[in-house]
């Protein structure tokens, strides 16, 4: 990372002689400029906003906030003071806090076992959403509406935990959602013998299908979308095939969505990052209130590496089953 | 898929005149094989049932989504004291406005949506401006590095908002330029507007992504009629390309002021008095704890605490309501229109 900040800030440098110099030349050479080469200092022109936004607001602090993982800081006259600690405050996060490894554990294991679901649902209702039915309009608007309030603060809320807020009651706030419906279900049904993993797996997941609903808002309207452009001769060949909705599904949707399925990933993971219930991210927050930076930027790189280390990986793997169509 | 079959049917009755529907079913279907068969009473029965499954299903799921908003009515015009008496579930039994009025006082409501607006508003313009002429850039033109550059676009988008928000604190606590001036920027406005401006706020990433999905998806003809009729680059963006990408524009600007109306892990490390909705939701029980009972130690018990705090959700989500309502298609169609595949 630290390399392509480098890199990028010599971009930047290079740019900006090279523009000066266009500008300085003669009308009369500069019209003689290779219209190649003209196209591309334009282009520099139309990214340099963001170039200039990005040096500031992107690549200087992340490479500071990597610097700080390694560092004691502490605040100096009109500027941050550094002590160069080394790995001290990776070991003080993994080992000495109370509270960061258990949150980390949590919210990674929630975010693996949370993503296919959302993913799977998401896609089951898209295809829903996408036959043609009466009220159809009003279930699309219904199913979007998690779309303009998961990623705020209300969601915390109705979602049932007020942890952070200062309340401990707040146990009893969200008895509609915990109930243990699931369980008394089974229980009904006379089904004890299923394996404890097995029903604690089942009930994890129906009690939290309110979760899974409301984050999966954003991955729904994008497989909808690809949906909708899964060519009609497709579907023309397959019914004049005589294909079941079942084999139409796996042998024409699946293909045409795939390259979704990867960025509807990389999206519910990114979401997850800040989402308002993420414990790792109201460690960090509470972290900062104390000054403790470095501790802070320690937690935050390792949360990061992680989860970056795992899209890699899966976009690795999932690369190879996903069908490009040729253009 | 049923319309095809549907179709059929209706072409060999006609032919078979004089049967009646029934008969004609039963003499065309002894007329197929037996897998033929099998297909045809398979899809009747799957049609048949298909459509009260489907309708089970986006009912309850449906109920799932709209449960709390129901409930956040619901508790909003109620008493506090309902919410310990068990045989309130839905309506209350002590209908009042009293919640509501506190919550609003409690939220300096007017004065907290108005901060909220300025902010809200002018950053989502701005930076879609801003991503406009990015997302443009890494379109249509070829430069020296620019597959390196798009890889820190991606990485804006894959970096979380934590790793940096320290190190941004500190830059806008000391602003300027080393040795010669500082100012503290913090609790102004400029923190949330500097990065908008320069393409870096919140979700830029994603949204010059988008916008470089969508203008590399507009015919390229386009642009080299303008530029053959003498139009410099940046013309031809402001003349031609903008009217064109009016729909992506304006779907890139809800959900900007979504995202910006929703966050406030940025704004609370950057403000410290300037209240957003966001934030003041966030604190709400101090702040109703001090504006109403003038204490900060009086003890309301939990479950009382949901109707104020229903009442303020209630509050800060309807003006985003409102807008979805009203601009519901450009919410659902413009993304998906706009495509992100590209990644």
């Amino acid at each position: 990372m630290a390399e392509e900040a480098i890199k990028a800030e010599t971009t930047a440098e290079e740019t900006a002689p090279a523009a000066e110099t266009a500008a300085v030349k003669p009308a009369k050479q500069r019209r003689r400029l290779p219209y190649e080469k003209r196209k591309q200092l334009y282009g520099y022109g139309f990214i340099s906003i963001w170039m200039i936004g990005t040096l500031f607001f992107f690549l200087i602090p992340l490479v500071k906030s990597f610097w700080y993982s390694f560092n004691e800081v502490s605040i100096g006259e009109g500027k941050m003071m550094t002590d160069w600690v080394g790995l001290a405050k990776y070991d003080f996060v993994m080992n000495a806090d109370p509270n960061y490894t258990t949150f980390l554990k949590d919210t990674l294991i929630e975010t693996l076992w949370k993503t296919p679901l959302v993913l799977i649902f998401s896609l089951f209702i898209a295809v829903i959403l996408n036959q043609e039915f009466r009220g159809r309009t009003l279930s699309r608007a219904i199913f979007f509406l998690p779309v303009i309030i998961a990623t705020g603060p209300v969601y915390k809320i109705i979602s049932g935990d007020m942890n952070s807020t200062g309340n401990t009651g707040a146990a009893q706030f969200s008895t509609m959602f915990s109930t243990d419906l699931v369980g008394q279900l089974l229980q009904f049904l006379g089904i004890y013998g299923i394996s404890d993993n097995m029903s604690t797996m089942i009930s994890t997941v129906a009690d939290n299908i309110f979760g899974i609903v409301w984050s999966s808002g954003i991955q729904i309207l994008l497989f909808l979308g690809a949906l909708q452009n899964i060519p009609p001769s497709a579907k023309e060949a397959a019914q004049i095939e005589g294909a079941t909705s079942w084999e139409f599904f796996w042998k024409i949707t699946l293909p045409y969505v795939s390259p979704f399925i990867l960025a509807n990933l990389i999206f519910t993971v990114i979401d997850s990052f800040t989402s308002p219930t993420n414990t790792v991210m109201g460690r960090i927050l509470a972290m900062k209130e104390e000054w403790k930076f470095g501790e802070a930027s320690a937690m935050a790189w390792i949360y990061f590496m992680i989860v970056l280390a795992a899209i890699g990986l899966v976009t690795l793997i999932v690369n190879k089953f996903i069908y490009y169509e040729v253009e | 898929m049923t319309d095809t079959t549907g179709a059929v049917v209706k072409s060999e009755s006609e032919i078979g005149g004089g049967l009646t529907p029934r008969q004609a079913k039963k003499k065309r279907m002894q007329s197929m094989t037996a897998e033929e068969r099998g297909y045809v009473r398979r899809k009747a029965v799957m049609d048949a049932v298909w459509p009260i499954f489907r309708f089970v299903i986006l009912f309850g799921l449906g109920f799932v989504i709209l449960y709390p908003l129901i409930y956040m009515v619901s508790c909003t015009f109620r008493e506090r004291a309902d919410m310990t008496d068990p045989t309130v579930m839905w309506i209350p039994r002590h209908f009042t406005l009293n919640v509501l009025k506190e919550t609003l006082t409690a939220m300096d409501f007017w004065n907290t949506l108005k901060t909220t607006l300025i902010l809200n508003i002018g950053c989502s313009f701005v930076q879609v401006v801003s991503c406009a002429l990015t997302g443009y850039g890494f379109a249509r033109f070829k430069f020296r590095f620019k597959g390196l550059l798009f890889g820190i676009v991606i990485m804006m988008i894959l970096v979380p908002t934590q790793v940096i928000a320290l190190p941004l604190y500190t830059q806008f606590r000391y602003f300027g330029i080393r040795g010669l001036f500082t100012i503290n920027l913090i609790d102004t406005m400029w923190t949330m507007y500097m990065p908008a401006i320069t393409a870096n706020g919140i979700r830029s990433g994603l949204m010059i992504l988008i916008f470089r999905q969508f203008f590399r998806g507009l015919p390229k003809e386009l642009e080299d009629a303008a530029y053959i009729d003498g139009c410099g680059p940046l013309k031809t963006f402001i003349r031609v390309m903008i009217p064109n990408a009016g729909s992506a524009f304006l779907t890139v600007f809800l959900f900007s002021v979504v995202w910006y109306w929703n966050d406030y892990y940025v704004s609370s490390t950057f403000f410290v008095n300037t209240s957003t909705l966001a934030r003041m939701l966030t604190n709400l029980d101090t702040e109703l704890k001090i504006r109403l009972f003038q204490s900060a130690t009086v003890e309301i018990s939990p479950r009382e605490q949901i109707v104020w705090k229903e009442a303020g959700c209630l509050l800060s989500i309807t003006p985003i309501l409102v807008l979805y309502v009203c601009l519901q298609k450009y919410f659902t169609e413009g993304i998906a229109r706009s495509g992100i595949t590209g990644i």
